[in-house]
């Protein structure tokens, strides 16, 4: 185990400071890219977590992503309070709404967990469309203050954040609370036989992901200045963090990351195909359902398991 | 050791996918190509409009040798009717293609996300089509910064009082007519539209018994019209862009015995009346310009040009979006060739172009609304039309009016009309 | 006079609603798909309906007709191409295929909606009604269009009750819906019952998408809000519950007519969502919900 995780630790820093180094090469714009595809890692890193170790299909990712981008960006645009307090306050109000999806939804087995999480985003959709004048509506509102004009600024931000989110993340669920998670999550019966308090832990993952997730979804509102539902609610997103963690490789945390970066930078590369590129996005994703479920990491673990 | 290759191979992955974005990030050609972005909603008949049009105009001043030599390249976007891709595409346009001017988007909240970031990275930017006022109220209580904004298309106070003008002449005058309710969407552009409605309908002379402001998501008018009607208005005075079809033929197979008048963006396309399977009968809309009806020397053959090569009539969008690229290229050429922003923001602020919509020049800093496009007559008054047997016709002002009002059979105009 | 309005004008509403929910729960209920691409369906049926009318001049009954085939052609390619593929996998687990076709399905969703604001653009279109004219119902003015839709729809909803309670085929869906493996046992091919269910799903769902687009219109910025809609009515109702979705239907239907009506147009959706909301907390498997 101690082996493994130097290895990794070794690798994951050689892939930092490559990807701290790109700004001297390339053009603010894909600097930009970037800078929102790490955004989402956190993203689906959180998801992966509350998924892949608690074993819990969250169908809506984004309802506490738009929890915490939304508050941040009124608190902001109506009250002009700083950065920070903004985020933090989205942060806790992801958390607030985590706790408040948690506790009635996992009281649900099977098919039902999965479509409260679903009802959920779809509330929060509502909700914003129909304040449309404070929130914009479905064409988005616009937040005064960003985190920086500068691209390189911006991108090392959000490389950071992700580095200490991942780092974050990776440990916990490598730790004694994650292993816990784990067997949680796949045979929940033997884990309270166990004497493990399965919804305490479950409640706990909720919580986590929800802070993670509230905390990039605010930034990611003071990277691009404004907030949307098709960029932070939308259940085109959800699906895209959820592809996004299936094509990195499930419970593996860091595969989620790195599925999001390619989903992201190849959304941007089809940008020129102008309509179509979400199609051709969602084609490819299905491809990726049907015949790659394990994912890219999934894929490379796995195989070296089996030999 | 499986397990470091199969890591290994993972990270190789990602440093070849890095690599690979090597070529873009060489340096666009910038040559002697003058590269203008067009962000436009594709999948919006009116957003799809502004691009077609914007690609014409360049083709046009292209043909003609180009500006000075030099040729006109437009840059397409398409932001799926979202700020936050309308923003992602400015950020390409100015940081990656390397455009020296966006036109963008007809609808205000896109046009709002993207006026911060003209300003930040100095580029001059013009809507053919947003109708807020803030657009323009941003560029007088910032210039500095924001002076890189224009808007290419009236703002929503003199959306509304071309609309009283006619109502005024049309309505209260030869129909009698005493009493309207205002009736819009929920939506940023529409807030200083009906302020402006509720001023200047009263003054002349339509008491406005009700003001409905519906979630820009509805699809079930009926409890609107049956609550319109219940007030007996004489007149429903729309402001609505983001629906137009599902009102419409509401309106129309519910008899709703009110006319319907004001702005309706979606009722300035030809394809309205095929989406609205002919209920758009009897609709009165303000636009840019109509089919047949020549506002200036270059607005027929203009509407001739698109319809030949796309099959539809252009959307106001489409009317605003040529006039642009032209006030762009003479701005440059005004500016002695530089695009350098600054200088080009000084050669916008001197335009007097006559364009397809009319005399096309903007406000100064001395006025309330920088940089908007100034109203009147001579200048750009825009017309109102009525859709008559699949055919919009112009029937404001008197002077270019082509036809004479006339309601369907399920209109009932109060008996002093007539 | 208020009162009628309302009783009117959220009739024909709710039976539009529960035409499409019916179909929705039906496929859950026989193969356990919740589609999230339903609101895609009735999308390419309205706008292929209109098209037929509008664009190739075919007569407003032959373009509702090519409309329908048009959904029900979607719903095969959705079963065919998106659950069946994912359903039969063996890279996924089984415990997971149910995430994995919800992913699936939405994603299916996602591309009919592109194609289809591809090929239309995202105006919403209107077929022709079938009949014209306005009818003088307790006194209120209602266009006999929507009298005609309240009664397909009725008549439709009548015809499956019998389909699943008197005929051998209905009792066999009915059977595949508690019991796959039992129903196996009494000599029906599964395969065979999938494609019927699938066959009356594409049905519901294309009627209910023509039939929504010559009553209120439809375009392809409708597509997720129709399949939200049709989803949150069985889940109040209850999953797999036919007569669940049908009561649901109506509760929602009258709800929304009633706030429109009586409160302010803008907060339509909102009594609806809270009624969601309690349901979920207090009764999540809705009201006649099974599983």
């Amino acid at each position: 185990m101690a082996f493994l995780r130097s290895r990794v630790l070794w690798i994951g820093a050689a892939v930092v400071v490559t990807a701290a180094l790109l700004p001297l090469w390339l053009s603010a714009y894909l600097l930009g890219v970037l800078t929102a595809a790490y955004y989402f890692g956190v993203f689906a890193m959180a998801w992966d977590l509350l998924f892949g170790f608690a074993g819990e299909v969250n169908f809506g990712p984004t309802f506490l992503i738009g929890l915490g981008a939304y508050t941040a960006a009124i608190l902001n645009s109506e009250f002009g309070l700083p950065i920070p307090v903004c985020v933090v306050a989205g942060a806790l109000a992801a958390v607030v709404g985590g706790i408040l999806l948690a506790v009635p939804a996992l009281r649900l087995r099977g098919p039902y967990f999965g479509l409260v999480t679903l009802v959920a985003v779809l509330l929060l959709q509502n909700l914003i469309v129909i304040f449309a004048g404070v929130t914009g509506g479905e064409i988005g509102m616009t937040v005064p203050d960003v985190l920086s004009i500068d691209e390189k600024v911006n991108y090392w931000f959000a490389l950071a954040f992700l580095t200490i989110c991942a780092v974050l993340l990776y440990g916990l669920s490598r730790s004694a609370v994650g292993l816990i998670l784990q067997a949680s999550g796949q045979d929940a019966v033997e884990a309270s036989a166990l004497g493990f308090n399965v919804t305490k832990h479950k409640i706990a993952a909720f919580c986590i992901s929800a802070l993670f997730s509230g905390t990039a979804g605010a930034l990611l509102i003071f990277y691009m200045g404004t907030a949307s539902i098709n960029t932070v609610i939308d259940l085109a997103i959800a699906v895209q963090i959820i592809i996004a963690a299936v094509l990195g490789g499930r419970r593996t945390i860091l595969g989620a990351a790195l599925g999001a970066v390619v989903l992201i930078v190849a959304n941007e590369f089809l940008r020129p195909l102008g309509q179509l590129n979400t199609f051709v996005v969602s084609a490819v994703a299905l491809a990726v359902i049907l015949f790659f479920p394990e994912g890219l990491l999934g894929y490379a673990l796995h195989r070296g398991e089996r030999e | 050791m499986t397990i470091l290759t199969g890591a290994r191979r993972a990270l190789l992955a990602g440093a070849v996918g890095a690599v690979g974005l090597f070529p873009f990030g060489a340096l666009a050609q910038s040559g002697d190509t003058i590269k203008i972005g067009v962000i436009g909603e594709e999948s919006a008949v009116a957003g799809a409009s502004l691009t077609k049009a914007a690609v014409m105009a360049a083709d046009e001043i292209n043909a003609k040798g180009g500006l000075n030599g030099r040729k006109v390249e437009i840059i397409t976007y398409d932001d799926h009717s979202s700020a936050a891709d309308a923003v992602r595409a400015f950020q390409r346009a100015v940081s990656q293609d390397k455009v020296v001017a966006v036109i963008a988007s007809y609808i205000s909240e896109v046009v709002l996300a993207i006026e911060p970031w003209s300003a930040r990275l100095h580029m001059p930017f013009i809507t053919p089509g947003a109708a807020s006022n803030l657009i323009s109220k941003a560029v007088h209580d910032d210039y500095d910064h924001y002076k890189y904004t224009f808007h290419g298309w009236l703002t929503s106070a003199f959306i509304a009082q071309a609309v009283c003008d006619y109502a005024k002449d049309e309505f209260v005058g030869p129909r009698h007519m005493t009493t309207a309710v205002v009736m819009s969407e929920d939506a940023a552009w529409t807030k200083p539209l009906d302020e402006a409605y509720l001023e200047c309908l009263p003054k002349i002379g339509l008491k406005v018994l009700d003001h409905i402001r519906f979630n820009p998501d509805t699809s079930d008018f009926t409890p609107i019209f049956h609550q319109i009607e219940d007030a007996h208005p004489d007149v429903i005075v729309t402001g609505i862009s983001h629906v137009g079809v599902q009102p419409t033929v509401q309106w129309h197979d519910q008899q709703v015995p009110i006319p319907m008048v004001g702005q309706s963006s979606q009722a300035t396309t030809s394809t309205f009346w095929k989406d609205t399977n002919g209920a758009a009968e009897g609709v009165i809309t303000d636009t840019a310009a109509a089919p047949g009806v020549a506002l200036t020397p270059s607005t027929v053959p203009f509407v001739t040009e698109y319809e030949k090569k796309f099959g539809v009539t252009p959307s106001y969008t489409g009317y605003a979006s040529f006039d642009m690229v032209h006030v762009i290229a003479e701005a440059i050429e005004r500016a002695g060739g530089s695009t350098d922003p600054d200088k080009l923001v000084i050669a916008l602020e001197a335009t007097d172009h006559l364009g397809t919509m009319g005399r096309i020049q903007f406000y100064g800093r001395d006025n309330l609304y920088t940089h908007a496009m100034k109203y009147g007559p001579g200048l750009v008054t825009t017309i109102a039309i009525q859709w008559q047997d699949g055919k919009q016709m112009c029937v404001w002002p008197r002077d270019k009016a082509n036809s004479k009002i006339a309601f369907p059979s399920f209109i009932k105009l109060h008996a002093s009309a007539n | 006079m208020r009162a009628v309005q309302i009783l009117v004008d959220g009739f024909a509403i709710s039976s539009l609603y529960g035409l499409a929910a019916v179909g929705f729960t039906l496929i859950f209920g026989v193969s356990g798909v919740l589609n999230l691409a339903h609101g895609g369906i009735m999308v390419v049926a309205a706008l292929i309906g209109w098209a037929a009318a509008a664009e190739f001049g075919l007569n407003s009954y032959a373009g509702t007709g090519l409309g329908i085939l048009a959904g029900l052609a979607t719903a095969y390619a959705t079963y065919l191409i998106v659950v069946r593929p994912i359903q039969r996998s063996r890279a996924i687990r089984p415990e997971e295929t149910e995430i994995f076709v919800l992913t699936g399905t939405l994603l299916w969703g996602i591309m009919i909606q592109v194609g289809m604001a591809y090929l239309f653009s995202d105006n919403p279109v209107t077929i022709r009604p079938l009949v014209a004219g306005v009818v003088n119902v307790l006194g209120v003015r209602t266009p006999a269009n929507e009298i005609l839709i309240a009664i397909i729809a009725w008549a439709l909803i009548g015809l499956l009750w019998l389909l699943v309670n008197r005929t051998r085929t209905g009792k066999a869906l009915l059977g595949a819906s508690m019991n796959p493996r039992g129903v196996t046992l009494l000599g029906y091919e599964l395969t065979r019952i999938y494609f019927i269910a699938w066959t009356i799903y594409g049905l519901l769902a294309g009627i209910a998408g023509v039939l929504l687009a010559s009553f209120l219109g439809v375009g392809t910025a409708n597509t997720g809000q129709l399949t939200a809609s049709a989803f949150s009515i069985v889940v109040l109702g209850g999953l797999g519950s036919v007569s669940g979705s049908l009561i649901a239907a109506y509760v929602v239907g009258y709800l929304e007519t009633m706030t429109a009506y009586l409160v302010a147009p803008t907060l339509r959706p909102i009594p609806a969502l809270i009624l969601l909301v309690l349901v979920v907390y207090v009764r999540p498997q809705g009201l006649l919900g099974r599983r």
